[in-house]
């Protein structure tokens, strides 16, 4: 391919400077730029914004959920007086999918984004320093929040934003133990056996065993169908 | 649903589930030792080590449950025997392995694997003495290690293992005569093992517990079995091939002092309850006679000859014939003695 040169004539010269003069006047007057100057101002971020990640131990129930699915293995159980996680932000995505997990909503979003460590050490967060948010050294006086109205307008307020976001809690669903598979049972009542509430009962009778499931007393937490070796129980939804 | 109802087998002493099983099978010496009730004891108690079958503090820790005695294939014993129903009887020579004789077992094991029928396999390997590993399998390539091929004739803990993949996996499994009838034991008492796709039997006479069979070879035979590369039983004799090339070879017979008096009672030669069951009797030297039993295993035979895997050979079937019926012979029900 060919490259020409375009030549211009004298009036078009002058025309192209003097739209360029007007252009720096406007702006010098009313300027339209799209940053922020951080950290004078700071940037309105969404609720749902992936930040910081912070922990309430009375919610959390232990289950491991967030660890098991954390997929840069940056979250370790660690014991207190029950298990509860620590997150190295070393390793961390902040893919948020331990917040999702958590069925309590023990974990929770901040919009929190930006925190410094020293070394490498110090960037895995236990659980005792995810309690409380870090110590932030806020100069913002402005917000800015950034609105699509055919084109980008910012618009600025003097306000400071609260970083620490109100959660919503999750509507737990309700769920009690079932017989799944009853051509499955063997009989060894070890559900009976484990379950703290005693809603499994077992009545011996002549040559047969008659197991019944109480579905007012059980709790739905599960245990017997984790001890039932051979997948005879599962959980079902609580109806109504 | 919220209520359901179990059987539970009638007690004939008066003391916990295992205990009637100890007194009426272990005890009375009819145990074949195939591991079935280990596999569905629900509180892991029941062992299957290098000796008799057996529960530490059964007394207390037993849930008597009464499954073990609901799986036992020797619990209320009838004796199976003769060649049993099958589809179809061949003799074939697995291209891709080496084994035994025709590596057959192997060949329709990593087919199975293939066509997706099984994701998991438990196979027996061994140590260097020739003590039986069992170990689960996972893919193919696991089956070209040397130590998984050939026989053992030691009882190996393969049942037991099912309990580790049957809830989550479909299962393949290999075994003596007495191990299939457990499998389908297992399956008649409880849906979970429905998920054992494969059951591959062996053709079997008697099996030995290992400790016995290489203190017999050590002190009789001056054989150690860390020399040993392959141990067979071709026309009534035991032979041992050496890793310098001999070979000691002395008649069957001669183990009768070593017999597990539960494989004294056991009749059943050509493991009829199996889906397919492979031996070296009635094929020529290098192949394996396979009786296929059941439309999954013939699934998998089609399979196999349709890529070529495996080739035929002829089948004698009068010889498999014969030996089923010399061991009715040789181990009469009730005892004679």
């Amino acid at each position: 391919m060919k490259v020409e040169k375009v030549e211009f004539d004298a009036l078009s010269r002058i025309i192209g400077h003097l739209n360029a003069i007007s252009v720096g006047v406007k702006q010098a007057i009313k300027p339209e730029r799209i940053t922020t100057e951080y950290p004078r101002e700071r940037r309105k971020l969404p609720d749902n914004f992936r930040g910081l990640i912070l922990f309430e131990k009375d919610r959390c129930i232990s289950c491991f959920r967030c660890a098991f699915i954390c997929p840069a293995n940056a979250i370790q159980m660690e014991l207190y007086d029950n298990y509860y996680p620590s997150i190295d932000y070393s390793k961390c995505i902040f893919c948020h999918f331990c917040v999702d997990s958590c069925p309590t909503t023990a974990l929770k979003q901040t919009k929190i984004h930006d925190v410094a460590f020293k070394d490498l050490d110090e960037m895995v967060v236990h659980t005792d320093e995810m309690i409380n948010p870090p110590e932030l050294l806020r100069e913002d006086k402005i917000t800015v929040e950034y609105k699509i109205n055919g084109k980008l307008v910012l618009e600025r307020k003097r306000e400071v934003e609260d970083l620490i976001v109100d959660v919503i809690p999750v509507k737990r669903i309700e769920y009690h133990s079932a017989c799944v598979n009853p051509q499955n049972c063997l009989g060894d009542a070890l559900c009976a056996l484990i379950c703290p509430t005693n809603a499994i009962t077992v009545v011996e009778e002549e040559g047969r065993r008659i197991m019944k499931i109480d579905t007012a007393k059980c709790t739905g937490c599960g245990l017997c169908v984790r001890e039932c070796p051979t997948k005879t129980l599962g959980l079902v939804r609580r109806e109504g | 649903m919220y209520q359901w109802e179990i059987k539970i087998p009638k007690k004939i002493h008066d003391t916990k589930f295992f205990g009637n099983l100890k007194i009426e099978v272990i005890d009375k010496g009819i145990c074949s030792h195939c591991g079935t009730c280990a596999t569905i004891c629900p509180v892991n108690g029941i062992k299957v080590e290098d000796k008799p079958i057996y529960f530490p503090n059964w007394e207390k820790e037993c849930i008597d449950c009464g499954a073990c005695i609901k799986v036992c294939p020797r619990w209320d014993y009838k004796p199976l025997n003769g060649i049993g129903d099958y589809l179809e009887i061949l003799a074939a020579k697995s291209k891709r392995f080496k084994g035994q004789d025709g590596a057959m077992v192997t060949e329709i094991m990593a087919s199975a694997f293939e066509m997706d029928l099984i994701d998991r396999a438990i196979f027996v390997g061994r140590d260097e003495n020739w003590k039986p590993i069992t170990s689960i399998v996972k893919d193919i390539e696991q089956l070209f290690e040397e130590t998984i091929r050939g026989t053992k004739y030691s009882f190996a803990d393969v049942m037991p293992r099912i309990k580790e993949v049957v809830k989550d996996y479909r299962v393949g499994v290999i075994g003596t005569p007495c191990m299939m009838s457990g499998v389908r034991k297992l399956q008649q008492e409880s849906g979970i093992f429905n998920n054992i796709k494969l059951a591959i039997g062996l053709f079997c006479t008697e099996n030995f517990y290992h400790w016995q069979l290489h203190e017999f070879l050590l002190k009789e035979k001056n054989v150690e079995m860390k020399d040993a590369v392959k141990t067979d039983i071709k026309r009534g004799k035991f032979i041992v091939s050496l890793k310098n090339g001999s070979k000691v070879s002395f008649p069957v017979k001669e183990f009768d002092p070593i017999i597990p008096s539960g494989c004294e009672v056991c009749q059943d030669f050509a493991a009829i309850e199996s889906d397919v069951s492979v031996g070296s009797v009635g094929s020529k030297a290098g192949y394996s006679s396979v009786i296929v039993r059941r439309e999954n295993a013939k699934k998998v035979l089609d399979y196999i000859f349709e890529k070529e895997y495996a080739e035929r050979g002829e089948v004698n079937i009068d010889a498999i014939q014969k030996l089923c019926e010399f061991k009715i012979k040789i181990h009469p029900y009730p005892p004679k003695h």
